[in-house]
Order: C-alpha cells, then sequence, then structure tokens
C-alpha cells in the first residue's frame, strides 16, 4: 500500500522549487489578462496550483510563496511581499496536502483549489484591511482575488493533467 | 575604467545598512502618530530616489501603486465616520476629521514603504544580497534557491513569449472568443511553458551536484562586502536615521485622539 519512492534528492528540490518559483514570478509579472470586471488578473495562482498538485505541498509552498513575494518586490509592490509570501505559501501547503491524500482524485483536486481559494480571499482580506490600506479598498479587492484564483484553480488542474501526461517522470519529484 | 562616473552614496551606501533600515522603516509608517509627522519621510525618500536614480525613476513605482492610492481616496474616508464633518450628502457624513487623517495616513504609509522598498532593491545588486543576506544568518541552500530563482526569471519569461507566439500562429482565429477564451487561448501556452520548465529540473540537479552541491567543504565566496572603517561609518548613518523614524515612539509623540 505504501509508496515506496526514493527520497527526491535535495538538488532536485532545489531545483524545482528554484524555477518553479521562477514561473510563478513571471506568470505574476509578465502574464497580465484584462477581465471585463476590473483590471487585469495574472497566472500566478496557476503555478501555485500546478506546483502544488505536480511536485507536492512543500514544493508548493515554497515556490508559491517565494515566487509571489518576488514579483512583488519587482513589480513595486514590495508592501505585499511578506503578505504573500505567507497567503500564497499557505495556498500551496494547502492545496499539496489535500491532493497528497489521492494525488489522481479529479475531486480531491477541485476541493484542494475551493480550499485555496478561500486561504486567498481571506487571507489578502485580513491582511490588507490590518496592515496596507484599510477594510475599504481591501474588500473592494476581494472579487478580483476571487476571479484570479478560481482560473488558477481551473487551468492549474488542466495544465498538471497535460504536464504528467506529457512528462511523466516529473511524478518522481513530488515531495 | 575611464569615463565612467561613480556610483551615488546611495548605491555605495552599505547594502546590509539598507536592509536593516528597512525594518525601522516600517515600523515607523506603523507608529500611532499624525500624518504630518509622516509627511517629511515620505518626502524625503522621493528627494532621495531623485537624487540616486534620477527623477523619471520616480514614475514606474508611482504608476503602479496608482489605483491603490486611488481605492484608498475613496473608499476609506466612508469607514471612519468620528470626528468634525467637512463633508456631508443629505445629512450622510462622507468625509470627517478622523476620515481625513486616517485617509492620509495610510496614503503616506503605503507610497512610504513602496518607496523605500523600491530604492533599496534598486540600490541593492545580485551580487550585493546574497552575501548581505549570508551576513544575517540565512542558510547556504536558501540564498542559492532566491539566487536561482532571479536568475532564471529572464528565461523562463523568454519561453513564455516564444511560446504564445508560436501557438498564435497555430491558433484559429474563429475559436479565440468567447467564454473559453482564455482556456482555449493559454492552456496550450501555459503547459508548453511549464513542461520546459520542468525538464531543466534534472539539468539543474545535475549542474548542482557537478559543481560539489552537498559536500561538505566550506563554499568560496566570490564578492567581499564592506568591513572595517567604512561598514562602521554607514552602520552609525543606519542607526541615527533609525533612531530618527522611531523618535515619535521614544518621545511619546501621539496622534490626537
Amino acid at each position: 500500500m505504501g509508496d515506496e519512492r526514493p527520497a527526491v534528492p535535495t538538488a532536485v528540490r532545489i531545483a524545482s522549487v528554484s524555477i518553479l518559483a521562477a514561473v510563478t514570478a513571471v506568470l505574476t509579472i509578465v502574464v497580465r489578462i484584462p477581465t471585463p470586471a476590473k483590471g487585469y488578473i495574472n497566472f500566478g495562482d496557476v503555478a501555485i496550483v500546478f506546483t502544488a498538485i505536480t511536485l507536492g505541498p512543500v514544493s508548493g509552498m515554497l515556490a508559491g510563496g517565494l515566487g509571489t513575494a518576488v514579483s512583488d518586490v519587482l513589480s513595486g509592490f514590495a508592501n505585499f511581499a511578506p503578505i504573500s509570501l505567507v497567503v500564497h505559501g499557505l495556498q500551496g501547503l494547502l492545496v499539496g496536502l489535500i491532493v497528497r491524500i489521492r494525488p489522481s482524485s479529479l475531486w480531491l483536486q477541485i476541493l484542494a483549489g475551493i480550499a485555496g481559494t478561500i486561504v486567498i480571499a481571506g487571507g489578502y482580506l485580513a491582511a490588507e484591511a490590518l496592515f496596507i490600506s484599510g477594510i475599504g479598498p481591501a474588500l473592494a479587492e476581494v472579487p478580483l482575488n476571487l476571479i484570479q484564483a478560481v482560473v488558477g484553480v481551473i487551468l492549474g488542474i488542466l495544465v498538471s493533467a497535460a504536464v504528467v501526461r506529457a512528462y511523466p517522470p516529473v511524478r518522481q519529484w513530488r515531495w | 575604467m575611464s569615463g565612467a562616473s561613480r556610483p551615488g552614496f546611495v548605491h555605495r551606501f552599505d547594502p546590509r545598512a539598507k536592509l536593516i533600515l528597512l525594518l525601522p522603516l516600517v515600523a515607523g509608517y506603523f507608529l500611532p502618530v499624525t500624518p504630518v509627522l509622516l509627511l517629511p519621510c515620505t518626502a524625503a525618500l522621493v528627494l532621495l530616489i531623485a537624487v540616486a536614480l534620477g527623477p523619471s525613476a520616480l514614475l514606474p513605482p508611482l504608476r503602479a501603486i496608482a489605483p491603490v492610492l486611488v481605492l484608498i481616496c475613496l473608499l476609506t474616508p466612508p469607514f471612519y465616520a468620528g470626528g468634525r464633518v467637512f463633508v456631508s450628502i443629505l445629512h450622510v457624513p462622507v468625509l470627517t476629521a478622523v476620515g481625513l487623517r486616517t485617509t492620509l495616513t495610510l496614503l503616506l504609509r503605503f507610497l512610504g514603504l513602496t518607496l523605500g522598498f523600491f530604492l533599496a532593491m534598486r540600490t541593492i545588486t545580485l551580487d550585493q544580497l546574497v552575501p548581505s543576506l549570508r551576513w544575517f544568518g540565512l542558510p547556504y541552500t536558501v540564498c542559492l534557491v532566491i539566487v536561482i530563482a532571479l536568475r532564471t526569471i529572464p528565461a523562463v519569461s523568454t519561453t513564455w513569449r516564444n511560446a504564445l507566439d508560436a501557438h498564435r500562429l497555430r491558433a484559429d482565429p474563429s475559436r479565440q472568443r468567447g467564454r473559453r477564451r482564455i482556456v482555449e487561448r493559454y492552456l496550450p501556452v501555459l503547459t508548453s511553458v511549464f513542461i520546459e520548465a520542468v525538464k531543466g529540473i534534472p539539468v539543474l540537479a545535475m549542474t548542482l551536484e557537478s559543481r560539489g552541491f552537498g559536500r561538505a567543504n566550506r563554499r568560496t565566496e566570490f564578492l567581499a562586502l564592506k568591513t572595517g572603517g567604512a561598514l562602521a561609518r554607514d552602520m552609525l548613518v543606519c542607526a541615527i536615521l533609525t533612531l530618527l523614524l522611531i523618535l515619535p515612539l521614544l518621545l511619546r509623540v501621539s496622534a490626537p485622539a
């Protein structure tokens, strides 16, 4: 019953976290998709959900937290960097932990995505209201955060399935 | 190098001192003081950026945070209705003294912290950042992850653009409209980018191991930060600025109730 895969080597762990953190940062900074409702959304959440499902909860936490924090610093929103580090790190960790129960289950992946979305919306609302911009602007950003998180979950699940099918060795690096 | 201008004093300031100064900067902006006391600090940051990086360097961060500043101006006053009423609509207070003070505090805090971090990050190079983080005690592995991530960003960005162009050439324009546009347009591009990224994991891991990562021998550092008198001078300036930033706390100056 137990999965007797060998432990993931440290060099692979470092490589996977570094590269996926870079992908998360790029998809957050470079990719801006206009929405009819308001402003832009980015694909940072896609990267976090992908990493958590494909490479495990620890990779999801580290790559998600670091990637979004770096993107905040590079794009001029350094105020948000500590918040992104914690909130998106928690998102990656929670998604990965839920999916790890049964990695091939689509329903668990969707459930994990919903849990991650709640963490994002609630985490940013609380942190922005307390530390950044006050309750008014924080509430105004909730719909956009929700849209972005939901798009991230849908695309993250789809991309993860496609990548695992196209490159099966990636499953060995889950940790 | 002949003809090259010497970097300004902000660039030459020790990166460790700059990172340390971010802490009292954050603390100072969160002190419960009147916004009048936050204004000189914010103005000083604007002046420092203009001197160190040029006045045009102020535009990118201001442009990035402008929507948030507007949101703060519009959405903060209705939530703080205490004190003297300045503007009311149909006997409903829209702008009060407390609302104005809170809005100004939030504006100056957001602006000041953004400019402060912007100045620090633009005047600290990657070569200075990692030794500085190591000096603070951050483990070598963590620094390695940060460096690799930062250096991989341009390559991933190029991969994204190439994949986007390639799939755009293949895509049927008639299928690019509608509610499923985002999924149909971007799913192939994202898949290509992520496959390219995960294929790089074993290559990078082999590179790290071939360079001796994981061995017990001490890592070599190829760039030395300031030591001795130069470091002491910069740390003294850091201490003085820290005292100035938290002076309201030391003098127990607080905002009016």
